[in-house]
């Protein structure tokens, strides 16, 4: 399979204030190395404060790592370029909310034409995003009037504009009800059907189990494991992602 | 970078901006509602007076030997405005109080001379202005009877009276009178009113995106930074300039609607004047207040982009606010005018130019050079916008430079040095209070108020230190030094006092007025007594400056930013703070070398020292100016010896000195070290 997203030597390193302010150097990311390959739903688990957020905007190009980098392989060629990676990624997390005051339509024909995009493209790709997500009913309300499950919708549908290669979404499904989050875990499949992507974090361990092709997990800014369900299982001889996760996090520490 | 992008983010921040409400409110309603508001008001106000006035009538009582011939007279002086109802009274006083009369006026013949008392009402306004109307008829009375004198004498009245013609014309022409009235109003309304249009979307574009969560979204883009801040400052200047011609335009509609009210009730200058010769200040005009709208808008940004909320924005953007209002407010004091270094200073410019504009002076330099720092001084804004919108910090931060005086106190974190935003507020109050309360200190008690004033350097920022938690040990670095630091910050500094002599005297042959005045201005405060002199000059600032400077302020800048960007920032506002142009660079030579000292030594005492010796120095030149000159004749004498003695020496106190303190201040280099 064709590699598609590559992060190499990744590393981040914040300032923290411990007692009496003192400045205290560390890193959330430690020298992390993963390739994601194309059509393949790979999860990033790890306990809170592991770094994966801070990962995944890396990945995403939101943050600058403060050592290492992340490339891409875009029609054969391997890029590096911050807007040229961005192009191609469709970064959702909780924290990338919508523009409450314009209309989900408003908002996907500015993006298109930041993304690039003629008016015939935009206008093609709206209509069909409106069927796959079923936005057609509130496609022209103003966003601060949706409800959760539609604004989730809109949410997807903002990644989904540019038809990019590769999803990176960061605890997506976090605080969502059941049908909201259910529809992104299907989005995520039908997506991967289609060829596409997709990199995401989650706290979910059933969701995980059910959906991703690989798991990497993270402790304290490392890797401490990466494989598909059968090659952890195999590590640590436990069944459920839930033990198999506590035993790697045990070891650890 | 993309015209397409930029565009499109335009576009968004546009609809963004436009959609909310209370901005829409704020940069519309109030400029359009404001101004014929004041007017009805004013007008209001105006014609109440008036009508009040139309229909008095006065009672009064009259008593004495002469009364019959004052009641005629206040009777035949009736007019339309006013009318005179002659009342008994018993009891005078207590009739003046209820109001039952207004005056009460005795009249009687003392020795063949008329003495008339009039008992009014101070506090009443009707009874002050009886007084005023009876007041001219007595002057008119008396004047009638010099005359009658001095005729019935065969003498000409007018020839002994007023053996010289005194004539007095104003010769500023009707626009120059209203253009005087209005430039004291207009910049101040004007500035005010384009802050608050400008704040808003400013508000709402930086912080108000990070409070709705979506900056982040907009950092998924294949946007640059560049692009992303041009889009928004441009979405929040031209909220700036529509801010400031929706003002004008609602300004100019009032003020033709006065005109045209003066000029039907016959007002005479107001008929006399030429819309033609407004045309060309006002265009200038127009460009500087387009200029300072687009500097006001990057500089809001800049102040909300630390803010994480809205209401966080707001605390920040409160003490600019005032700032600009206070700077505005130089337009109403008549003294002050547009200088060339006048020019320079943001937002007074503005208030002085539109103001001279407005009386059609013209100096196309000083109007060039507040076109030219408004564009510079927001260009710098949009630069240090463009550092912000890098830093993940800011970004992503978590709000650990914020203002924190404003939270709960028990939110407060104990110990450590104040944040960034804590440190800018107190700058700000320190500069109000300093400028306000110190000065009027040092008005009223001379050099001992100079101390007082001095005094709040310390009280200001201690207190403050205290309310917020902070350890003051650490914001005050309170430390001890080691004798060898302190050797070093003293060489150190006896180099920098050189340096800053050498500096002093080129930027007092640049600046020659200025220099000229801040000596002038310091020559007052030096008491008869070298020590006593040497205790207010030199140890009062020494403690109290090093204190708020290289204490409060300089931890917190120390602590955030790079070493070469706080010791620089120290510099400048050290520079600031002794408000004379002449002084700056010297002033901030000083200062940024004495923060470096402070930060090797890692303790405030070797600075103060430094501080006072140089103090010192000055009182000494000041005090003993022939002594001194004398025990430095050397340095300027011309035969060999000395002028190799003199190479030796300044090269000591300038390239050794510096040197030597240098080495001493460098941390050792040890495994054990952080």
């Amino acid at each position: 399979m064709e590699q598609i997203l590559v992060a190499n030597n990744l590393i981040k390193t914040f300032e923290r204030h411990e007692k009496k302010q003192k400045k205290v150097s560390f890193n959330a990311v430690d020298d992390v190395s993963f390739a994601v390959n194309q059509g393949e739903i790979v999860g990033i688990l790890g306990p809170n404060g592991a770094g994966k957020t801070t990962l995944l905007r890396m990945l995403g190009m939101l943050m600058k790592p403060t050592s290492g980098n992340v490339t891409m392989t875009i029609d054969g060629q391997l890029e590096e370029k911050e807007t040229k990676l961005k192009a191609n990624i469709g970064y959702l997390s909780g924290n990338t909310k919508l523009y409450a005051r314009l209309s989900t339509r408003e908002l996907l024909e500015i993006l298109g034409n930041i993304y690039g995009l003629t008016k015939e493209e935009i206008d093609s790709r709206i209509d069909r995003i409106s069927k796959i997500l079923n936005l057609g009913e509130f496609i022209d309300n103003r966003i601060e009037k949706l409800s959760t499950g539609q604004t989730q919708r809109a949410s997807i549908s903002r990644c989904l504009i540019h038809n990019p290669m590769i999803y990176i979404f960061d605890e997506p499904t976090l605080g969502l009800d059941i049908i909201s989050s259910n529809s992104i875990i299907e989005f995520m499949k039908q997506e991967r059907e289609q060829g596409k992507t997709v990199l995401y974090s989650t706290h979910y361990m059933e969701e995980a189990e059910y959906l991703c092709d690989r798991i990497i997990l993270l402790d304290k800014g490392k890797i401490i494991a990466q494989g598909t369900l059968e090659e952890l299982r195999t590590l640590t001889g436990k069944d459920k992602l839930r033990d198999i996760f506590n035993s790697l996090i045990k070891e650890v520490e | 970078m993309s015209g397409k992008i930029i565009k499109q983010l335009f576009k968004k921040e546009m609809l963004d901006v436009l959609r909310d409400k209370k901005t829409v409110l704020m940069m519309v309603v109030v400029p359009l509602v404001i101004y014929p508001l004041i007017l009805i008001l004013s007008m209001g106000i105006m014609s109440g007076v008036s009508q009040d006035m139309a229909k008095s009538t006065y009672n009064v009582a009259i008593s004495g030997d002469l009364w019959a011939e004052y009641v005629v007279l206040l009777v035949e002086t009736e007019s339309e405005e006013y009318s005179f109802k002659i009342i008994r009274s018993d009891d005078m006083e207590a009739d003046l109080q209820n109001g039952t009369i207004d005056l009460y006026i005795t009249a009687d013949d003392v020795l063949g001379e008329d003495v008339v008392c009039v008992y009014y009402l101070s506090a009443s306004t009707k009874s002050s202005y009886g007084l005023n109307i009876v007041l001219d008829k007595l002057e008119e009375h008396s004047r009638a009877k010099t005359y009658d004198l001095l005729e019935a004498a065969d003498l000409d009245p007018e020839e002994v009276l007023k053996p010289i013609k005194i004539e007095y014309l104003d010769h500023s022409t009707a626009e120059e009178s209203t253009g005087s009235l209005l430039g004291s109003i207009l910049p101040f309304m004007l500035v005010v009113s384009i802050l608050m249009g400008t704040m808003y979307p400013a508000i709402d574009t930086t912080s108000g995106e990070k409070e709705r969560g979506t900056l982040e979204t907009v950092l998924t883009l294949p946007v640059t930074s560049k692009e992303l801040i041009i889009s928004k400052f441009m979405a929040v200047g031209l909220f700036g300039i529509a801010s400031a011609i929706l003002n004008l335009i609602s300004m100019c509609g009032v003020m033709a609607y006065m005109f045209n009210m003066m000029e039907a009730m016959g007002a005479g200058v107001f008929g006399q004047i030429s819309v033609g010769k407004f045309v060309p200040p006002v265009i200038i005009g127009v460009l500087c207040v387009f200029a300072f709208a687009v500097f006001v808008s990057a500089l809001s940004m800049c102040v909300c982009a630390f803010a994480k909320s809205y209401k966080e924005a707001n605390n920040y953007i409160t003490p600019v606010m005032l700032v600009v209002m206070l700077a505005s407010f130089v337009s109403i004091i008549p003294n002050i005018e547009l200088t060339k270094t006048m020019s320079l200073v943001p937002v007074v410019n503005l208030c002085l130019l539109l103001r001279d504009l407005l009386v059609f002076k013209f100096n196309y330099l000083n109007i060039l050079l507040v076109l030219f720092s408004n564009i510079i001084y927001g260009i710098v804004a949009v630069l240090i916008l463009s550092r912000i919108y890098n830093s993940e910090s800011i970004m992503f931060g978590d709000g650990q430079s914020g203002i924190q005086i404003f939270e709960k106190r028990s939110n407060m974190k104990k110990g450590g040095v104040p944040t960034l935003g804590d440190a800018g507020f107190v700058i700000v109050i320190m500069a109000l209070v300093y400028l306000y309360v110190g000065s009027s200190l040092q008005l009223n008690y001379g050099s001992y108020g100079l101390v007082l004033s001095q005094l709040l350097f310390i009280a200001v920022p201690l207190s403050i230190t205290l309310y917020t938690k902070k350890s003051v040990k650490e914001t005050f670095k309170l430390n001890l030094c080691k004798p060898k630091k302190l050797a070093g910050g003293v060489l150190l500094g006896i180099g920098t006092i050189g340096w800053a002599l050498v500096i002093s005297a080129i930027s007092t042959s640049l600046f020659k007025e200025s220099a000229a005045a801040s000596q002038q201005g310091l020559e007052g405060y030096f008491p008869n007594s070298f020590l006593l002199g040497l205790l207010i000059m030199a140890a009062t600032p020494a403690i109290c400056e090093e204190m708020f400077f290289r204490g409060y302020v300089f931890s917190a800048l120390e602590n955030k930013l790079k070493l070469i960007t706080a010791i620089l920032l120290n510099a400048a506002l050290f520079g600031v703070f002794h408000m004379s142009l002449a002084k700056f660079l010297t002033t901030a030579f000083l200062g940024g070398m004495i923060a470096y000292i402070g930060h090797k030594s890692k303790s405030i005492f070797p600075g103060m020292v430094v501080h006072f010796m140089n103090n010192a120095f000055a009182c000494v030149v000041m005090y003993y100016p022939v002594d001194f000159a004398l025990s430095f004749e050397f340095l300027v004498m011309n035969n060999t010896v000395d002028t190799l003695i003199s190479i030796i020496f300044v090269a000591i106190i300038a390239v050794v000195f510096p040197i030597l303190g240098y080495k001493l201040m460098a941390d050792k280099i040890t495994p054990n070290n952080e």
